[in-house]
This record gives C-alpha cells, sequence and structure tokens, in this order.
C-alpha cells in the first residue's frame, strides 16, 4: 500500500500521454521482431536464437548502404537526404536478412528437424555465437560505428502538440519575467562585444558580475518557462520515430495480408497448426518454412534499419543481442506461436517498460519486462493469446 | 555391512582424490588453479542442471541465477560476519557457507519451481530465463552488495579440494538418484507427465524437488566461486553464463551424468586452452582472416559430407570409414582452396586475427558441428560404467545403462 | 513411497556430511590467502554504489613477494582493451605504452643494470574477467608491473589479481575513486572521479551558473555510478540541487523514456556520465525531445573519442566534458609527446589515453630505473615516492597520495571544427575545487597519513 502511494506521489500525470506514445514507439520495434520469432516458433516449434543476430546483420547491411550512398561519417559534404535513400537501406536489409534467415535455417536447422527440439535450440545458441563473434571478426565493431545522421531527412525534427494548455497565471510569470532577462543579457552582450578578447570563463570581475547577473535572470525565466512547460500536457512526435511507427504498421500490413490471403500464407498457417497432416496435404513443407523465414527476417531486418537510422545507435555484433531477447519475452508474452499474440505482447512489453520509466524506476526497467512476463505466465500459462495444451499421451 | 563398507571406501577414495588433486595443482600457477578450479565449479553447475533438465525434463535455462544467489548471499555473510561470529577456521567457515549458500539458492529454487507447476516446455525456459535476469539487475542496484562494481569477499579461501569435493557429492547424489528406485519418479516425469500422475508419483513434489537439489548445487558452487575469487560481479553470472550450462546439459547428452561431466570439463577447459595458444615467436597466436574463413568452409564442408554419409550410406563398416577419410580429405582440400581464393581479397589476407578473438567462434562452431553430427549428445543417454568398459573389450554388444529411457 | 524417497535422500545425505566431516577435520588443505590484508578487516574497498566518504584507512599491503626479473630481460605488462566497446582507448593505450618503451630503451640502451625492457600487451576484450585472465597470464610470464586498464571496471579485477601476486598496477585511465584501496599495489596516472566529478560540478555552478541538475547514469558501469555519486554530492554541497537522476544499461537504443521524465523537472544542466557509445544517441534523442540548447550537457573523460562526435551529430556540439589534457596546450611535454607520436604513427592520438598510457608506461619504467633493482617490491616503493613526475598528461606525485595523485582537470568543449574537436576551456586544479588545504571533509582525501 505504502509502496502504491509513493508510486503515485513520485509520477507526473501531465507527461503520462508523452510516456504512453514512447511506450507505443518503442513497442512497434518489439513487436516487428517479435513477429519472426513468434511465426518460426509457430511453424518449426524452435526458438530462434539466432533472430536476434539477424536483426544485427540489418542494421550493419543498412550501414553499408549508407557508407555506399556517400553518407560516411567523415564526408565533409555528404549528398541531401531523400526519402528515397531510407527505402533503398530499409530493402535492402530485408533482402540480406531475408537471404541470411533462409541459410540459417537450410544448413544448420533444417538437418536437426527430426531430433528433439533442444538439440535444435542449441543449434540456434551456437549460431547466434557464431555471427556474434564470427561477426566481430570482419565487421566494424571497434569503435562502434553508427549511421551518420545526415542520412535520416528527419534529423532533429519534432513536433510539438498540446494537450491542455497551462493557467494564465503561470504565462504571466514568463512575461514578467522576460524583460529582467532580456536587460542582463543585453549589458552582459555589450560588456563582450566592448572586450573582444575576454575569455567567458576567466572574466575580470566587472565582466562576471554582468554574467552572473545575465544568468540568474536567465535562471528566473528558465525556471518560469518550465513551469508553463509542466502546467500544461505536451505531446513531442520525433518525426523520425513517428516514420518508424507508421512503417512499422505498414509492413505488419502486408504481414497480415500475406497470412491471412495468401495460398502460401494459408499454408503456412496449415503447417503451424500440424506440420505433419500438412505435408499429408500435399503442402511443401520446406518451401512454407522457407516462406516464413524470409518474412521473418524481413521484418527483423525493417527493424534493424530504422532503430539503427533513426535512433542513432553504435553498432556491435552484440546489438541483437538485448532486442533479441526483449522482444523473445513479447513472444512468449504473447503466446507464442500467434501472430496477433506477438504484436500485443510486442506492445505491451513497450508500454510497460516506459510506465516503470514514468514511475522513476528507470534502473529496473530491464527487469520489468521480466516481472510482467512472469507474472503473466502464472494466470495465464500459454500467454495473452496463446492456448495452453497440456501435451497428450 | 558391506553396503555401508562401500560407502565408506568410496567416501574416502573421494576425499583422497581431491586431496591428491590439491596437491597435484597446489604449485601450479594461480591461472592454471582456476582453470582447474572452474572446471570443477562447471561440472557442478551442469550435472545439477541436468537433475532439472536431462532427468526430470523441466526446460529450465536459468542456472547462473542460483549460482549467483549463493554467491552474493555468502560473500556478504563473510564480508559482513566472518570477524564477527566464533568460527576462525576459514575451512570450517566455508563449509558452512557453501551450506547457507546452498539453503538460499534452494528458496530461490523453490520460487522458480513452483511455477513450474502450471508451466511446460518453452514456457518455463522463458521464465527460468527471466528470474535470473531479474535477480542479477537488482544485483546491479544494490549498492551494498557493490551495485555493477563488484563485491570483495574478504577474506577469501581458495581450495580446489573443496571445489572438486562438492561436484563428486554433486555427481553422487545424481547417480545415487538415478541406479536406484527412488530417480524413476524423475524419469517418468521426463517421458510422461500424464502418464506418470495416472501412474500414481507425485508430479508436484518431483518437479519442485529437482529444482530444490539442482539449484542448491549451484548454490554451493555459487559459494566457493565467491570465496576463491574474491571478487565478484553481476556479469560473471550473466545470461550468458546460463546458456553455457545448458549447453554443456545438452551437448553431453540431456539425461547422462557422464555426459555433463565430460561436456563441463571440455566446454570449460576449451577457451581457456585456445587463449593460451601461442605463435612462432612467443606471442599469442595470430591468424590470418582468409585462413579463419577457409577453415569455416573446410568444416561446413565436412559436415554436409559426413551427415551424407551417415543417412544414405548403409553398407559394409569399412567402405563408410573409408567414405568418412574421403570426407575429411574433401573438407581439407577445400580448405586450400578457400584459403587461396580468400587471400585475394585483401581485406581478408590482411588482417591478422589473435587467438584470443577466435577461440569463441572455435566454440560455436565446435557446438554447431556436434550437435549437427549427434544430435543426441555426445553420450547421448548414456552412463559410463565398468560394465561398458568391459563391453569395450569383449567386442559384444554395448550394454545400455539401467538409465537408458 | 514418499518417506522412502526421504529417507534415500537423507541416506545420500549423511554420507555428503560425512565426507565433509571427514575433510574438515582431516586436514587444512585449502590456502587461506584472504587474511594476506592482516587481519580480516572489511576497511577495503567493499562497496562500490556509493562514494567512499572515508577511505583515507591505510591501504592493505599485500605480503606476496611479487615478481623479480630472472634472466637478461624485464616482464613489463600492459593489459587494454584492444577489442570491445573500448576499442579506440585501448588502442590509443597500447601505442602510448609503445611509444614509450621505445623512448626509453633509446635513452637507456643498456637497459636497467643490463637487462632489456620486455613489454608485453594483453587483451582484456574490454571485459573484466577477461582482464583479470590477462593479467594472472602476464603475472605468470614475468611481469614485475602491470600498466592499465583503462576502465575502472576492468582495473578493479586486474588490481585484485595482482595484489595477491604483489605485484604492482599503474592505471591509465581508471577514475573510480576507491580502486587505489584495493591495496598498496595500486597506483593512477590519472585523477579520480572524487575530483572530476566536482570540477564538473564547480564548473556548472560557477561558470555556466546552473542550479539544477539531472544526472544520466549507466547502470552497468561502474565508473559512471560514481562519477554520478560525486557530482552529485559536490553540486549539492555547492548549493544546487539534483532534480532527476535517470538510468540506462549499456547497448541501449531508445531513451525517450527516461528523456520524457528529465524533462518534466526542468534541469538547466544534464550531466552524462556515461560512455561516448551511448552518449550520442543520448544528446540526438535529448535534442529531439525539445531539451534544447540552452540546457547544456555534461561528461566526464569518457566522452573522450571523435566517435561521440558521430553519433551524437549536431545534438552533442557545444556540450563540455572533463579531460586529462588537451593538444592545444603549450607544454613542452604535451607538444614534444604529440611529434614523437606523429612521427611513429602518422596521425595524432585519438584519444587521451595515448598520453595517459604514455604517461603510465614511462612512469613505470623510470621508476624501475630508479628502483634500482628488478623486483616487484622495490618498484612499487619507487613509484610510492614518485614526486613531480611530469608527464604529458600533467604533474604526478604519488608520494603520500595512496595511489591517486592530484592532478589538473581540464574541461573542453566538443566543436565543429574537425582539426580542433576539443576546445580548451578551462584548467582546474585540485585546489581550485576543493580549496587549500586538501579539500572538504565529504571529499575523498586521498592524501593519506602513512608515510
Amino acid at each position: 500500500m505504502t509502496l502504491a502511494l509513493h508510486l503515485v506521489a513520485g509520477v507526473d500525470f501531465n507527461t503520462l500521454p508523452q510516456q504512453l506514445v514512447n511506450g507505443l514507439l518503442l513497442g512497434a520495434i518489439y513487436a516487428l521482431i517479435a513477429l519472426g520469432y513468434t511465426m518460426v516458433y509457430g511453424v518449426l516449434r524452435l526458438i530462434n536464437f539466432a533472430h536476434g543476430e539477424v536483426y544485427m546483420l540489418g542494421a550493419y547491411v543498412a550501414l553499408f548502404v549508407s557508407y555506399f550512398m556517400g553518407f560516411r561519417p567523415d564526408a565533409t559534404h555528404p549528398p541531401q537526404a531523400t526519402i528515397l535513400n531510407l527505402v533503398i537501406m530499409l530493402l535492402a536489409s530485408m533482402v540480406v536478412c531475408s537471404i541470411v534467415g533462409v541459410c540459417i535455417e537450410r544448413f544448420a536447422y533444417r538437418p536437426m528437424r527430426s531430433h528433439s527440439r533442444i538439440a535444435s535450440l542449441i543449434t540456434a545458441i551456437g549460431v547466434s555465437l557464431l555471427l556474434q563473434y564470427g561477426g566481430a571478426l570482419f565487421l566494424p565493431n571497434s569503435p562502434p560505428p553508427s549511421i551518420s545522421e545526415s542520412v535520416n531527412p528527419f534529423h532533429g525534427q519534432s513536433k510539438e502538440f498540446t494537450l491542455k494548455g497551462p493557467s494564465q497565471d503561470l504565462v504571466m510569470l514568463v512575461e514578467k519575467a522576460k524583460p529582467a532577462k532580456d536587460q542582463a543579457q543585453a549589458a552582459y552582450q555589450g560588456w563582450l562585444t566592448s572586450h573582444p578578447n575576454a575569455d567567458i570563463y576567466n572574466l575580470p570581475a566587472d565582466g562576471q558580475a554582468l554574467k552572473e547577473a545575465q544568468q540568474s535572470s536567465t535562471d528566473i525565466f528558465n525556471d518560469a518557462e518550465h513551469k508553463v512547460e509542466a502546467g500544461g500536457v505536451h505531446l513531442i512526435i520525433q518525426t523520425g520515430q513517428a516514420v518508424m511507427l507508421v512503417s512499422t504498421v505498414v509492413l505488419m500490413g502486408i504481414l497480415t495480408y500475406m497470412v491471412l490471403f495468401t495460398r502460401a500464407g494459408r499454408a503456412m498457417r496449415a503447417v503451424s497448426h500440424d506440420f505433419d497432416s500438412a505435408a499429408l496435404m500435399g503442402i511443401n513443407v520446406n518451401n512454407i518454412v522457407t516462406f516464413t523465414f524470409v518474412l521473418g527476417s524481413s521484418l527483423a531486418g525493417a527493424g534493424a534499419m530504422m532503430t539503427a537510422t533513426f535512433l542513432g545507435t553504435p553498432l556491435t555484433t552484440f546489438y541483437g543481442l538485448a532486442p533479441g531477447v526483449k522482444a523473445f519475452v513479447a513472444a512468449v508474452l504473447g503466446g507464442i506461436g500467434n501472430i496477433p499474440g506477438a504484436v500485443l505482447g510486442g506492445l505491451l512489453m513497450g508500454m510497460a517498460e516506459n510506465m516503470v520509466v514514468w514511475a522513476g524506476y528507470s534502473n529496473y526497467r530491464d527487469a520489468v519486462a521480466f516481472l510482467v512476463l512472469i507474472i503473466v505466465l502464472l494466470f495465464k500459462p500459454g500467454g495473452l493469446m496463446g492456448s495452453s495444451k497440456v501435451e497428450k499421451v | 555391512m558391506r553396503f555401508w563398507s562401500i560407502r565408506l571406501a568410496s567416501v574416502l577414495i573421494a576425499l583422497g582424490a581431491c586431496v591428491l588433486l590439491q596437491a597435484l595443482v597446489g604449485h601450479a600457477s594461480d591461472y592454471e588453479q582456476r582453470i582447474v578450479v572452474l572446471v570443477g565449479l562447471y561440472i557442478t553447475l551442469s550435472v545439477s542442471l541436468n537433475l532439472i533438465n536431462g532427468i526430470t525434463g523441466q526446460f529450465s535455462i536459468g542456472h547462473a541465477a542460483f549460482y549467483q544467489v549463493g554467491a552474493y548471499l555468502t560473500g556478504y555473510l563473510t564480508l559482513n560476519y566472518f570477524s564477527k561470529q566464533p568460527i576462525h577456521n576459514m575451512l570450517l567457515w566455508v563449509i558452512l557457507m557453501m551450506f547457507v549458500g546452498a539453503i538460499g539458492a534452494a528458496v530461490a529454487g523453490f520460487i522458480v519451481g513452483l511455477p513450474s507447476l502450471r508451466l511446460r516446455g518453452d514456457y518455463l525456459a522463458i521464465v527460468t530465463l527471466g528470474f535470473g535476469e531479474i535477480i542479477r539487475i537488482t544485483v546491479q542496484n544494490q549498492p551494498a552488495i557493490g551495485g555493477s562494481y563488484g563485491m570483495n569477499v574478504t577474506p577469501k579461501y581458495q581450495s580446489v579440494a573443496l571445489v572438486w569435493l562438492l561436484a563428486i557429492i554433486c555427481i553422487a547424489v545424481c547417480r545415487n538418484l538415478l541406479k536406484t528406485a527412488h530417480g524413476l519418479p524423475f524419469l517418468s516425469v521426463r517421458e510422461d507427465e500424464v502418464a506418470s500422475q495416472a501412474m500414481g508419483v507425485n508430479v508436484t513434489r518431483v518437479k519442485v524437488t529437482a529444482f530444490l537439489i539442482g539449484s542448491a548445487f549451484a548454490g554451493a558452487a555459487g559459494a566457493l566461486l565467491a570465496h576463491f575469487e574474491g571478487f565478484i560481479t553481476p556479469t560473471t553470472f550473466g545470461m550468458d553464463v546460463s546458456f553455457i550450462i545448458l549447453t554443456m546439459v545438452v551437448l553431453g547428452g540431456t539425461g547422462s551424468i557422464t555426459g555433463s561431466i565430460f561436456a563441463a570439463a571440455l566446454l570449460a577447459y576449451l577457451p581457456e586452452y585456445l587463449r593460451g595458444l601461442k605463435g612462432a615467436d612467443g606471442q599469442p597466436l595470430m591468424i590470418p582472416g582468409s585462413n579463419v574463413v577457409a577453415w569455416l568452409v573446410a568444416v561446413a564442408v565436412a559436415v554436409t559430407l559426413t551427415r551424407l554419409v551417415m543417412n544414405k550410406y548403409s553398407g559394409d563398416k569399412l567402405k563408410k570409414l573409408a567414405l568418412y577419410l574421403g570426407a575429411f580429405a574433401l573438407a581439407v582440400v577445400s580448405r586450400f582452396i578457400a584459403a587461396f581464393f580468400l587471400r585475394m581479397i585483401p581485406v581478408m589476407a590482411n588482417k591478422q586475427i589473435p587467438i584470443d578473438q577466435v577461440r569463441m567462434v572455435i566454440f560455436a562452431v565446435t557446438l554447431i558441428v556436434i550437435m549437427l553430427l549427434r544430435p543426441q549428445g555426445i553420450f547421448a543417454h548414456h552412463e559410463f560404467s565398468w560394465s561398458w568398459v568391459k563391453g569395450l573389450f569383449k567386442r559384444g554388444e554395448v550394454p545400455h545403462s539401467a538409465v537408458s529411457a | 513411497m514418499r518417506v522412502i524417497i526421504m529417507r534415500r535422500i537423507l541416506t545420500l545425505n549423511v554420507s555428503a556430511l560425512a565426507a565433509i566431516a571427514v575433510f574438515a577435520a582431516g586436514c587444512g588443505c585449502g590456502s587461506n590467502s584472504g587474511t594476506t590484508a592482516g587481519t580480516p578487516t572489511t576497511t577495503t574497498t567493499t562497496t562500490g554504489g556509493t562514494t567512499p566518504t572515508s577511505t583515507a584507512a591505510k591501504r592493505p599491503v599485500p605480503t606476496a613477494a611479487g615478481n623479480t626479473a630472472t634472466g637478461d630481460k624485464i616482464v613489463v605488462g600492459m593489459v587494454s582493451s584492444l577489442n570491445g566497446d573500448l576499442k579506440p582507448w585501448g588502442d590509443d593505450s597500447a601505442k602510448g605504452g609503445q611509444l614509450a618503451v621505445e623512448e626509453f630503451n633509446k635513452q637507456n640502451p643498456n637497459g636497467i643494470g643490463g637487462k632489456k625492457i620486455d613489454f608485453h600487451v594483453a587483451d582484456s576484450n574490454s571485459k573484466p574477467e577477461q582482464g583479470k585472465t590477462a593479467a594472472e597470464k602476464l603475472m605468470s610470464d614475468g611481469a614485475l608491473a602491470i600498466v592499465g586498464e583503462v576502465a575502472s571496471g576492468i582495473t578493479a579485477q586486474i588490481a585484485n589479481a595482482a595484489y595477491e601476486k604483489g605485484v604492482p598496477v599503474v592505471a591509465v585511465g581508471a577514475t573510480r575513486t576507491d580502486l587505489t584501496d584495493i591495496g598498496s599495489n595500486v597506483f593512477r596516472v590519472c585523477y579520480t572521479d572524487a575530483f572530476q566529478g566536482p570540477v564538473m560540478a564547480t564548473f556548472a555552478y560557477k561558470e555556466l551558473g546552473k542550479r539544477k541538475a539531472a544526472l544520466v547514469t549507466d547502470l552497468k558501469q561502474p565508473y559512471s555510478t560514481g562519477l554520478s555519486n560525486s557530482f552529485r554530492d559536490f553540486f549539492t554541497k555547492l548549493g544546487g540541487t539534483v532534480v532527476d537522476e535517470e538510468f540506462y544499461n549499456t547497448g541501449d537504443a531508445q531513451f525517450s523514456g527516461q528523456l520524457t521524465n528529465l524533462k518534466s523537472k526542468g534541469p538547466d544542466v544534464i550531466f552524462m556520465s556515461g560512455y561516448f557509445n551511448e552518449t550520442g544517441p543520448l544528446a540526438r534523442q535529448a535534442r529531439e525531445q525539445g531539451l534544447g540548447k540552452d540546457v547544456p550537457l555534461l561528461g566526464g573523460d569518457g566522452w573522450d573519442s571523435r566517435e561521440i562526435l558521430n553519433t551524437g551529430g549536431d545534438a552533442i556540439v557545444g556540450s563540455f566534458f572533463c579531460n586529462h589534457y588537451n593538444s592545444q596546450e603549450t607544454r613542452p611535454e604535451v607538444q614534444d609527446f604529440l611529434a614523437k607520436w606523429k612521427a611513429k604513427y602518422g596521425t595524432a592520438p585519438g584519444t587521451t589515453m595515448g598520453a595517459l598510457g604514455y604517461d603510465g608506461t614511462m612512469l613505470t619504467l623510470q621508476s624501475l630505473k630508479a628502483a634500482k633493482s628488478a623486483d616487484s617490491k622495490d618498484l612499487m616503493d619507487a613509484l610510492d615516492n614518485t614526486e613531480n613526475y611530469k608527464g604529458v598528461s600533467g604533474n604526478i606525485t604519488l608520494k603520500g597520495m595512496g595511489g591517486s595523485p592530484h592532478k589538473r582537470a581540464l574541461v573542453v568543449q566538443l566543436t565543429n571544427d574537425p582539426n580542433a574537436p576539443q576546445k580548451f576551456v578551462k584548467a582546474y586544479e585540485w585546489d581550485d575545487v576543493f580549496g587549500a588545504g586538501g579539500g572538504p571533509g565529504a571529499a575523498p582525501a586521498a592524501t593519506t597519513t602513512t608515510k
């Protein structure tokens, strides 16, 4: 009870909408990766541990393509970034990731198919280690390179929406503080122009006094501004992240279409329902497994390209490890093998993580994913949307 | 009477072996001693996980969590209470700590074992994994036990003998459990939960017992690790450690104690052995990038051909052997052909890679190759036994042990 | 059935118990090396999360004999992050070390007493455990001293391993304050977080006129947690308030949740104590979240890398951090070092760790020369007597300092200029921050009274 009170006392409800949006953005990426896990699991009953590494390779492909198009970090005059560049990077990542995914399936998982599932799992761990450490030998990873922000036409852009304005007297406060600030600023600037060689971090007494006056008046002004800011409810949408969300939704739409309305998709669902019977019904199971890996891996590639480009994370060959585990948890949370479940699980995880941050416990952000999972599984042992079947005799 | 004399003799032999080992490695360098200790600890860990995973069939992949509970609990007690309590003999204290670590980890194991009543398969796996992560993150967040920096465990106590004694006890407990009628419920739960329930096995009890025993040994191993290293950090108990332990169990053959021991020794020693490889100049071995890839190609060729022979050819044994040799020869040839072409790529040819970086690649390839060629694990479900050794000499049929499923 | 199982398991345990009892009574074959530090006191460094308040206690003295050079070689080891996340630093530190050895050999063609210096560099792969193994390997190869590491977490492991052997460690860039408390064998050539945290706090409070700070800490890095704490302590002591502290883990990509929180608390200044890898994206996302340039970003020496300008882009330009030296300094040591580096490697050093690696190795070699005997113990004494050594990164005095020198720290600003990415802003001496006389009580006075 006290904990609950403490939790409520520590949070700022004005930032809740923003945090929900943050959670949505984070969750969308988890969902995108989780789809790959869940589809492979649905078809093969295999936890594809190398999926995170496919994701990592996708980020590297995006990096190389951006280099190839001239967006190197050391380029003094990078070309003008357009959306076309991003689309090329996206497609390249998706294509290469599909190829890698299919190769992994063909050479590492298919020979194991007739053997115990745990043996396939260890093979998957082996493949994952091979890609992490083998990749580290040949991919640039130290210092970790990152995709230059010059390739991102939306970089640094964001749009602010005001859901609820601050009260009028708060705005007045800013108005009141402004003249003093402007005056002090002008005085300080004037002093600086008359002393062009002054070192602003080592000023003589008169300059220092002006500087401090300017700083303290700015302080009051900023304080007032912050009060205005905090008094209202705002929503800042970073353009890059909005693009990310839209693309994710589009990709998921395409996936849904493919799974529900194409022949291959129907066959995939059949295989997922019953592997052996599907084979007996004349479905070429191997082709369908390949198709599944193409879908899952290309989604991972798309996710990787978007995070690496829009968030600017430096790449190492362990880049896929943490998102891979989180996405896997998301897939299990939703009920592994269940496609809508993976999306739900991903979104829920993203939300849960941001809610914990919102409550002021960002140091437990990584633990909460697992906590939510354990709690959900205790009540629904098959995940949120999965069915829990007792394996029959 | 005979029962007890055999018991006593085996206890004495075990003790003697541990003391002898201690005397043998007593003059080795710290580095070598650490490898011996690591192998011992990993044997304990993998055999105890084997009890949960292989013998009872509960898919647990968070074993490092129990290891961590044991290490941190006892490390904290030693640091803060050793000087304030009456036992001043470090040996007795560490043995006490082993029990404390075991109990602490068993409590944790009980907490994790409870959901196993409702969950099965991959769902249980992810819960155990998550539990491990929660513990690690919680430890990382506690300044009182060092947070991410780690905790000093003083006074430390380095005993190779204790580590190996624990390993032997762990092996003995698991083996005796299996060899006797009391192991049968565990096996039956693994084979078929519903059927064993129908036969009157208390499934709940068996599962929880397996978790209790398995985690207790991991906790005791953690206690010894903390006192051996004298300094523990949360990263020592990460997810990767859990995976390595799981790998040892599966690689050795799920359910086979012998296999777990063998695989633990192999996988704990292999990376350290590779690290020690030296080039002609006495510096750590350097391998050209092209050769690394060429070897990978050779391994791929060898595995593919061997699998082909294994699955498609069922003729004369001698001819089959010749085919295997041929596959091997082809692989070696392909290594040189591949190297020849790869050397034309400047990035590959000019890059000299120290063995330290290649060793984890070798580790990964070893895993994949063993799994592809022998999916049931090195020892499958067999155990080492004297009759098996005798069978080798008699050239007769290899007898299956009592454990075979 | 149940009863039988229990009884059976009990029997098993009885035999196990018997084994242990026999074992405990029969032999004392464990090596009780923990008490090497004298009585098992708990005054040695125990907890990492908080800034140690009074660590002026005596450092434990290793009892092990250490290594003595045999044959015609003196082995000096260096552990460095030649791979992994910290590679830019590890590479520079190793290069600096090699430069120092080369120069020392040139100055002393006969070596030390006829013994040549044999310099071994071992890789820690940016990981604490591997750093420890690497150090153990070096010591078993006969290394008299170990230079390194660049990061505190790794150095702690190395220092512990070296303490067991009685081998001195000269840390290159490990700034965590309580590191040198591990034992009297641990030294460093850089300043500590107990200094750079307060330096940045002073700079923020006095020069930038900021009163409300927010901290962003990398929970996985002991360096970051320690530095955040020392910044917080001094900033509040100066009269400022810390309005928020947010955490992330090494390798995280999305920080918008933390930044939203942070922004709602309205800080004037943000102190990001992590390493450069995450700081770049953090800065980018902070700016996109609407934390404008009037909220300056500050950091510690973990920012020191060219990479930060790639990953941080425009967002990070104009931010300040604390560094060890600056290539624009006119001191002869600096210009001389830069010229030598350029001659050997063709470029300018990418990070400060080049200079620190050079200083650490050179100081070790000069101390070896001063010790006049090729023995770890004597080397340790010689290092402990270092007075006013003129290093590239400033003057180093270790005598009576408990292993951590009081060094100058520079505040630098990141710029767009590719030729001078770090603009010198202000230099702080120990006394500038803590006042004359060693500093206020809460500042960990590294001055031990032992002589």
